[in-house]
């Protein structure tokens, strides 16, 4: 803990405690920035979020933007809460409003005593409890420039809640220290504008206040970026991927992060090359992933089957958006699941696997690259927007919990005892060890037509039906490889729901409001998707009487997954469905199970 | 010494071009002493993509028209290695025409073999992206790999051979190998491959061959000369082979991108990924995340 943030902790308390202190503390809130694209509303929620993790707050921030650069409705919130949250909370408390439409929109999600504060040289609105200041007016005046605008709404903000003045100063100095010195100057003049409006407005001045929180020891990331990092420390050293939302970050990341380590990461031409790139990356020994939204997993789709075929070790992240086709790009769904599951022509073994907040991100990549080499097949890391994009608090990564676990790999040394090498050779596993091309002495023919043990093309019947048992018992030879389930709540409870990525943190919330009613519910959260862990959900199914299945699809597919696994539970399980292009809100989920007792 | 796979029987057509460009593989790899675990080959789909199955090399059959994408993600992956990518005419110019385009672009250093038939011969006969006009019921013009990569101003190694002088071919491929053990980047040989069963060009083709080498003021460092030769030889009803781009004194400097993007020859493949090995620059890295 820095001594500023010390600092600032008695500096609340102690105002707290002064005449003006009637002000309600707020120990979880919620602010809504929106506005166009272009005006700066990612910033003020970045600014936010800084501002809160200093004060030792959890955060989750999330961004409601449009697929075009500038322009049109976007908006971002910022939640802070002093015990841990990875969910949009419900009633937004301060709505930030650039434009008419963000007023509009945003008050219908504001609380009873939410409070809105405006650009009044833009528009002007009769809303309750309703603020205006002319942000761009006085900004551009003063600065010269209006598109300080969203400073001086940060300062106002900073003024409503009660932020201190050299915290809130600290915030702007960090962000744009490195714009250089003029832009900072613009930026904390922008800063000191915004906040003498809002103090001169008695009703405004440290009308909420905000208690500082214990969550010092966190880190801030995205799904996306901690993704990378699994990558890095998990391995990998050969990306390929092509841009697309809400997964181009991972690449971005990774162009960062991954070159000192004799790592290589491609932008391909398209997802056909991406995924080509990382197959022949891996047939040359290298750990190698891609990362996608649903249309360009539709065209890797051919790549990932001839993986499941030739026994290629290949990861492939895929951040699932709004489909089908094109959807909704930088909308949230979980829909691509059925088609992973039952992916590309003929049959081959593959696993999904799932991370449900960001640090089993990172955690996870790890798991799926041992698990890709260890089976020698593909594997799926099934994100969502949510989990990918979304600001979190999050615990630190731990290195010294990474296991790098290659799978069988031969070696000049072993190959030197053995009299023969086949790549494809028929073990107790239905893995066959691997020697990397350019061992010495050593070659092999890879393929995805089906081949014989050498490699060789081959119609034989027996052979045929050989390889077809090598490759597909590696779905059940590999269960207890799989990443384990996890459950939440009291174990004798008769409610049980499903729910996997980033449909946890709502769970968890919808858990605890339920509670608050006495209700209770046992969650299980389970992480491998593809196959279905039978043992671990079957004995989950039959300690409920009744399961809600929380997922973001139309059709419920992973309720359908389970009713094919575990078909004796169908009349237990009730899907709970959402496909609008945002993330459940907690309300949501309580609503469904307790039909709003 | 541990047997690894040994090859297979051809399944080509006895006279097929391909038998041309499989013996030139192996007299350039036994003249430049390329052992066969140093040699990858990528395969295409296709009569001759099936091509690595006849060798003794590292071989890695790719789908239809994805050849170059994976021999470009072995290469990355382990720049010691000699990589082959060899292909059709169909695989090459119809479905896999975005990965060929860009290969240049990107220039890493591998020997792209385009065995051209101008048909399809595997699946019995079609029409493909070389075809002339009237073959099959053809009325397209056909696509020339050549003009088309003297378009794209990068330093590659461009050449076309023909399967009925496999002398020329051999010397051919021999240059275009070590252009790219140099890392001086990518290397596209189109070779005039007769499919004897659906297009036999053999007699069409030894009398159009034109050697542009013999031509009035060849030099293969100036692609303006080279397109221009190239032009006025087909108009004359020829059909131009030989060396069409070879990077000048000028370009020497420019290096393949597996070069460009490593900094030494390890590569991804041959990395140590041991966390022992690299706990303080991952603690770092880790650390970067507050």
């Amino acid at each position: 803990m820095s001594s500023s943030v010390t600092n600032i902790a008695a500096h609340t308390v102690a105002s707290e405690t002064s005449p003006r202190a009637s002000r309600k503390i707020l120990s979880d809130l919620s602010v809504m920035i929106g506005g166009q694209g272009g005006d700066g509303t990612l910033t003020v929620s970045d600014l936010l979020g800084r501002y809160f993790r200093k004060l030792g707050l959890y955060v989750y921030t999330s961004r409601n933007v449009l697929s075009r650069i500038r322009g049109g409705h976007a908006d971002a919130s910022v939640r802070a809460s002093d015990h841990p949250t990875s969910s949009v909370k419900p009633q937004v408390d301060v709505l930030l409003a650039f434009d008419h439409e963000a007023a509009e929109l945003g008050s219908q999600e504001l609380g009873p005593e939410g409070v809105i504060i405006y650009d009044s040289s833009i528009f002007s609105t009769s809303l309750p409890n309703s603020y205006g200041f002319p942000f761009a007016t006085l900004v551009g005046g003063q600065v010269g420039q209006p598109i300080y605008k969203n400073v001086a709404a940060y300062g106002a903000v900073s003024v409503l809640l009660g932020f201190d003045e050299s915290l809130t100063r600290q915030v702007i100095e960090e962000r744009f220290q490195r714009r250089g010195a003029e832009a900072l100057q613009k930026n904390l003049k922008a800063l000191e504008i915004g906040r003498q409006a809002a103090s001169g407005v008695p009703e405004v001045p440290q009308h909420w206040s905000v208690r500082p929180g214990e969550a010092h020891d966190q880190i801030l990331s995205i799904g996306n970026q901690a993704v990378a990092l699994g990558f890095v420390v998990g391995g990998g050293r050969f990306f390929s991927g092509y841009p697309i939302t809400p997964a181009t970050e991972i690449m971005e990341y990774l162009q960062r992060y991954l070159q000192p380590f004799h790592g290589v990461v491609r932008q391909a031409e398209d997802e056909l090359a991406a995924i080509n790139n990382v197959l022949g990356a891996a047939y040359a020994g290298a750990r190698a992933m891609t990362s996608t939204s649903g249309p360009g997993l539709s065209l890797m789709t051919e790549g990932i089957g001839q993986a499941g075929a030739a026994e290629l070790p290949i990861v492939i992240a895929d951040c699932q958006r709004v489909g089908p086709s094109t959807g909704e790009p930088t909308r949230h769904e979980q829909s691509d699941l059925a088609h992973l599951a039952h992916l590309g022509h003929g049959e081959y073994p593959r696993f999904i696997v799932a991370p449900g907040t960001v640090l089993e991100c990172f955690e996870m990549t790890v798991q799926a690259l041992n698990l890709a080499e260890k089976w020698r097949l593909p594997v799926i890391l099934l994100l969502d927007q949510a989990l990918c994009q979304n600001t979190v608090t999050s615990p630190p990564f731990d290195i010294s919990k990474v296991r790098i676990e290659r799978g069988p790999t031969l070696t000049g040394e072993d190959l030197a005892k053995m009299a023969e090498y086949k790549v494809y050779k028929s073990t107790e596993t239905g893995v066959s060890p691997y020697a990397l091309p350019g061992t010495p002495g050593v070659w092999a023919e890879v393929t995805g037509n089906e081949h014989d043990e050498w490699g060789h093309v081959s119609v034989a019947v027996p052979n045929r039906v050989a390889m077809m048992q090598k490759r597909m018992g590696k779905m059940t030879k590999a269960e207890p490889d799989l990443p384990k389930g996890k459950f939440f709540g009291p174990p004798d409870a008769k409610i049980g729901i499903i729910g996997f990525g980033s449909t946890t943190g709502p769970i968890w919330e919808a858990q605890e409001l339920l509670s608050a009613k006495h209700i209770a519910t046992r969650f299980y959260q389970p992480r491998t998707l593809y196959p279905i862990l039978v043992s671990e959900a079957d004995a989950f199914l039959k300690s409920v009487d009744v399961c809600y299945v929380v997922e973001h699809n139309f059709t419920g597919q992973f309720a359908n997954l389970l009713r094919e696994a575990v078909p004796w539970h169908h009349a237990k399980l009730k899907p709970v469905l959402k496909y609008d292009g945002h993330s459940f809100r907690s309300p949501e989920i309580v609503h469904a199970i307790s039909g709003g007792a | 010494m541990v047997q690894s796979a040994k090859p297979v029987q051809p399944i080509w057509c006895p006279g097929c071009g391909d038998f041309g460009v499989l013996a030139a593989v192996k007299k350039a790899a036994n003249e430049l002493k390329i052992p066969p675990y140093q040699l990858a080959l990528v395969g295409g789909i296709g009569c001759s993509g099936s091509i690595h199955n006849f060798l003794e090399v590292n071989g890695i059959h790719a789908l239809h028209g994805r050849l170059l994408a994976q021999a470009i993600g072995v290469k990355l992956a382990n720049p010691q290695l000699t990589v082959v990518a060899a292909g059709g005419d169909g695989d090459g110019y119809a479905i896999g025409m975005g990965h060929f385009i860009h290969a240049f672009k990107h220039n890493v250093s591998l020997v792209y073999l385009v065995m051209n038939n101008e048909t399809y011969g595997l699946t019995k006969g079609q029409a493909s992206p070389t075809s002339q006009i009237g073959f099959e019921g053809n009325i397209e013009h056909p696509f020339d790999s050549i003009l088309t990569s003297l378009s794209i101003p990068v330093p590659n190694f461009i050449a076309r051979t023909f399967s009925g002088d496999p002398k020329t071919m051999t010397a051919i491929l021999v240059e275009a190998l070590k252009f790219t053990q140099d890392h001086r980047g990518f290397a596209f040989i189109e070779d005039l491959s007769p499919c004897v069963t659906y297009n036999d060009t053999y007699k069409l083709w030894r009398e159009k061959v034109q050697d542009v080498s013999k031509l009035d003021g060849y030099d293969p460092t100036d692609r303006q000369v080279m397109f221009r030769l190239c032009q006025e030889t087909r108009e004359k009803g020829k059909i131009p082979v030989g060396v069409m781009h070879r990077p000048s004194d000028a370009e020497k400097g420019e290096i393949g991108l597996e070069k460009a993007l490593l900094p030494d020859d390890l590569g991804p493949a041959r990395a140590d990924l041991s966390i022992d090995a690299n706990l303080a620059s991952y603690t770092k890295l880790i650390r970067s995340v507050t």
